[in-house]
């Protein structure tokens, strides 16, 4: 029996009201990598916090490569060699790929000065040591977010480091650059390192962890090779009730009648080249692709937050000239975008308001708002779509990731009679909410609504989807029935151009 | 009025209001036991007298600070109004009803173009609102140097008038604040400040006409600025050029007494408006215990920080 690097027993957190460590045990071997699950407010990232030492637990014992511990710092903790990767990165955007990897270790020269050219030298060598080619000169906000995270684990690597905690770091990046932080964790995994890896994404830890631990309710719900587990099991446990189905039925017979959205040979910039897509009334249509194909500005120019260089728009049969928010949703079409928390939701503002936003002369009567016309609408919102919430007056900005998708859901369902546009509708938000978000997506599409749906989660979109068109380099490198896709097919269509041209064009484009 | 007491009873337990109405009440409190003529009908008729310039500048204030920006010309433009009402009514005392609407167009426009620079030109609104203070500083000096001109009896009058013992100035005023805290929470522009403060790119996505919006929270500022130059001339009886000096920054000490985020999209005219009695009563009483105008700037000056850091301490919980 080798000794865990870290072993954690019967750990409590307690703060008033609430119990997000319960007697949880946990263990990382050195050289494994232990998948951590759990639904948002499990405890993964209290637990995360314990052992970088952000935070000291109420209770329980901690051991550290044999020796009992209780950190004082996080400080002492990276010291004793533990690295935490939070999901939002801790970067100096302003400042070099090497001033950022040194940042706690900049070398000093005879006088006492820092050395420049030292420390491109030795930022370049833990840069080789991962297999990356990034320039040391670069300034962090010229990279594209995969070379920002391993900017962020050369950083791990300038000390020594046994244990490498990773908090979904898959969240934002996609395609061949998941491929190359799990070669890179692969790698420190031979090196004996122990990794601790956070992932909303099930097929992510069967293809990389060891071990799972799965959270639930601040207690630890099952733990074993990730091989004893099925993924329902892995569900089950996280949720603490079966799922039937996570994704509801499809349409039964094919979308009939005239498109409400038909998008001809789009172009803009270099991120879309020529894209042409359709979708009819109540059909859910999917794309697909890498981070960086060109999806995100389809669904901005059609909403009209991005200018076109070329191509058509048309709606219901009649082409879109303004082009702009406002006439997009006086169409009837409505769109969430990827990022809720900077293009959607107003935080300090409390629920109603964010709900009436692009819809505040709905509520006008003799040019006064019906504060309780609007309260109403928001309750029946609230209700429609099931947010946590005791009142509409409660500020957004207080809700959980998935309460506020579900807010953004009960303001574009108003607004979009016609087509609703989705960008990653269930990132980081947690399985049960998602299998949520699938029902009320298909519920819409069965009230007549087109959608159109942005995802990096294959699963999802093959899944939700009644055509599936993928997306490369700006191109739709082809259209897939719903039904009968597979995993290898959309990877197929997503990767084949990019092969061509040895994926440069799409980092750039990234960069851009 | 009813919307005032709308928006106090929905933010009856806002601890921004209550944090300021304690202070208010303790100033009271304490003022009635350090000086026998600081509570009395009198003083108070006085008070609000003299709180209805600062008043109606920070109500602009408020609006710029609501969507985000900030307006330093504001200063500026209340002495530039006050030569140029003064000046115009010396020439013709009879165009009363010109002068004043046009000192309000002008004093609107210049708000207007403020607004206008911060989207054309991109640049930071402090940037702009000072370079635009000192061009309109600069332009009213080449004019006059002095102060000078006359108004006519009927507004000397007006800024004296009272009713019920109540200065009409300050029943105006009162008024003006009840009309923009209806208009902030109950009219779509209005709420729309709110939105483009809160998040400018959001509002963009839900279809407000954020441009709009924004010149149009600079011209009710530069109105404000307008309304504020007409009660001082008719107090004065003067135009002078360097009269609003002190006001820019002045304007910004209530407003965010009041419990309005520099940031945008939190806060309100209520607020506001008890900033605005706080900092003229603290005044009134330290002028009263004779106390130097220099310990009045240094308590005026902990008075912002102990306020706003409360505001911020509460909101962080």
């Amino acid at each position: 029996m080798v000794t865990p690097v870290i072993e954690l027993s019967r750990i409590e957190k307690e703060y008033p009201g609430v119990k997000p460590l319960d007697r949880v045990d946990f263990a990382v071997r050195p050289g494994e990598i232990h998948a951590l699950l759990g639904e948002n407010g499990a405890g993964k990232s209290t637990l995360i916090r314990v052992m970088g030492g952000a935070i000291k637990p109420n209770g329980g014992s901690m051991t550290y490569l044999g020796k009992p511990v209780s950190w004082q710092s996080p400080k002492q903790a990276r010291a004793a060699g533990i690295h935490v990767i939070h999901q939002e990165l801790a970067l100096f955007p302003e400042l070099s790929v090497a001033e950022n990897i040194l940042v706690d270790a900049q070398p000093r020269n005879g006088l006492g000065l820092i050395s420049g050219r030292a420390r491109h030298a030795r930022a370049a060598e833990i840069l080789a040591q991962l297999g990356v080619r990034i320039s040391t000169h670069a300034k962090i906000d010229e990279l594209p977010l995969a070379d920002q995270q391993m900017v962020e684990i050369a950083k791990a690597l300038v000390g020594e480091v046994r244990l490498l905690v990773l908090d979904e770091p898959t969240a934002v990046i996609s395609g061949h650059e998941v491929d190359l932080l799990f070669d890179n964790m692969r790698r420190l995994k031979r090196e004996g390192v122990g990794i601790v890896y956070v992932s909303h994404r099930l097929e992510e830890i069967f293809e990389i962890a060891d071990r799972v631990t799965i959270l639930k309710d601040g207690q630890v719900a099952g733990t074993g090779p990730v091989g004893d587990l099925t993924r329902e099991e892995m569900i089950t446990k996280m949720v603490g009730r079966r799922l039937e189905q996570i994704y509801p039925a499809r349409r039964k017979a094919p979308a009939g009648g005239p498109d409400i959205l038909k998008v001809s040979n789009l172009r803009a910039g270099h991120r879309v080249r020529d894209v042409s897509i359709t979708v009819k009334p109540g059909e859910v249509v999917g794309i697909a692709g890498m981070v960086g194909s060109g999806r995100t500005e389809v669904a901005e120019i059609i909403f009209g937050t991005r200018a076109l260089d070329g191509g058509t728009i048309e709606f219901e049969g009649r082409p879109l000239d303004q082009r702009r928010p406002r006439e997009a949703i006086r169409n009837g079409v409505g769109f969430l975008t990827e990022n809720r928390k900077d293009e959607g939701l107003f935080l300090g503002l409390p629920i109603s308001a964010n709900v009436m936003a692009p819809d505040l002369a709905g509520v006008t009567r003799r040019g006064l708002i019906d504060r309780r016309g609007e309260r109403d609408i928001a309750l029946e919102q609230i209700r429609n779509f099931a947010v946590a919430a005791p009142s509409p007056e409660v500020k957004v900005g207080n809700l959980s990731g998935g309460n506020q998708q579900k807010v953004l859901f009960g303001r574009w369902s108003r607004i979009a009679r016609k087509l609703l546009i989705l960008d990653e509708p269930t990132r980081g938000v947690d399985i049960g909410a998602k299998v949520e978000i699938y029902r009320i997506v298909r519920n819409l599409a069965e009230q007549g609504v087109g959608i159109l749906m942005i995802s990096s989660e294959l699963p999802e979109i093959i899944g939700l989807s009644d055509r599936i068109f993928v997306m490369s380099q700006g191109h739709v490198a082809g259209e897939i029935d719903g039904a009968s896709a597979t995993e290898e097919a959309i990877m197929d269509l997503a990767v084949r151009s990019i092969d061509r041209r040895e994926g440069k064009a799409a980092r750039l484009e990234q960069v851009a | 009025m009813s919307a005032v007491v709308a928006e106090f009873r929905r933010n009856r337990l806002s601890l921004s209001y209550v944090i300021v109405v304690a202070l208010l009440i303790l100033l009271v409190v304490a003022g009635g036991f350090l000086s026998d003529r600081f509570l009395t009908w009198r003083n108070f008729g006085n008070l609000f007298q003299q709180l209805v310039v600062l008043g109606m500048v920070s109500l602009g204030q408020t609006f710029v600070v609501l969507l985000g920006g900030i307006d330093l010309a504001v200063g500026s433009l209340v002495s530039a109004s006050t030569v140029f009402i003064a000046h115009f009514l010396e020439w013709r005392p009879d165009l009363l009803w010109l002068a004043l609407p046009l000192a309000l167009v002008a004093a609107t426009a210049i708000g207007a173009l403020n607004g206008l620079l911060t989207i054309v030109l991109r640049v930071h609104p402090l940037i702009v609102t000072l370079g635009m203070s000192s061009i309109i500083f600069g332009g009213t000096l080449m004019y006059n140097k002095e102060p000078g001109g006359s108004v006519p009896r009927g507004l000397a009058d007006f800024s004296y008038a009272k009713l019920w013992g109540t200065p009409v100035t300050a029943i105006v005023l009162v008024a003006i604040f009840a009309l923009a805290g209806l208009w902030l929470q109950r009219s779509r522009s209005g709420r729309s400040i709110y939105f483009v403060g809160g998040d400018r790119e959001a509002a963009r996505l839900n279809g407000l006409p954020v441009n709009r919006i924004v010149v149009m929270a600079y011209a009710l500022s530069g109105l404000c600025a307008g309304l504020a130059a007409i009660f001082l001339t008719a107090r004065t009886g003067v135009g002078d050029p360097r009269i609003g000096a002190a006001l820019t920054l002045q304007s910004i000490t209530p407003v965010v007494v009041g419990g309005t985020v520099l940031a945008g999209g939190r806060g309100g005219v209520l607020g506001t408006l008890l900033g605005v009695l706080l900092v003229t009563m603290l005044n009134n009483l330290l002028n009263f215990l004779n106390v130097s105008s220099y310990y009045q700037w240094v308590i005026q000056g902990l008075i912002i920080i102990i306020a706003v850091s409360i505001h911020t301490t509460k909101r962080r919980q």
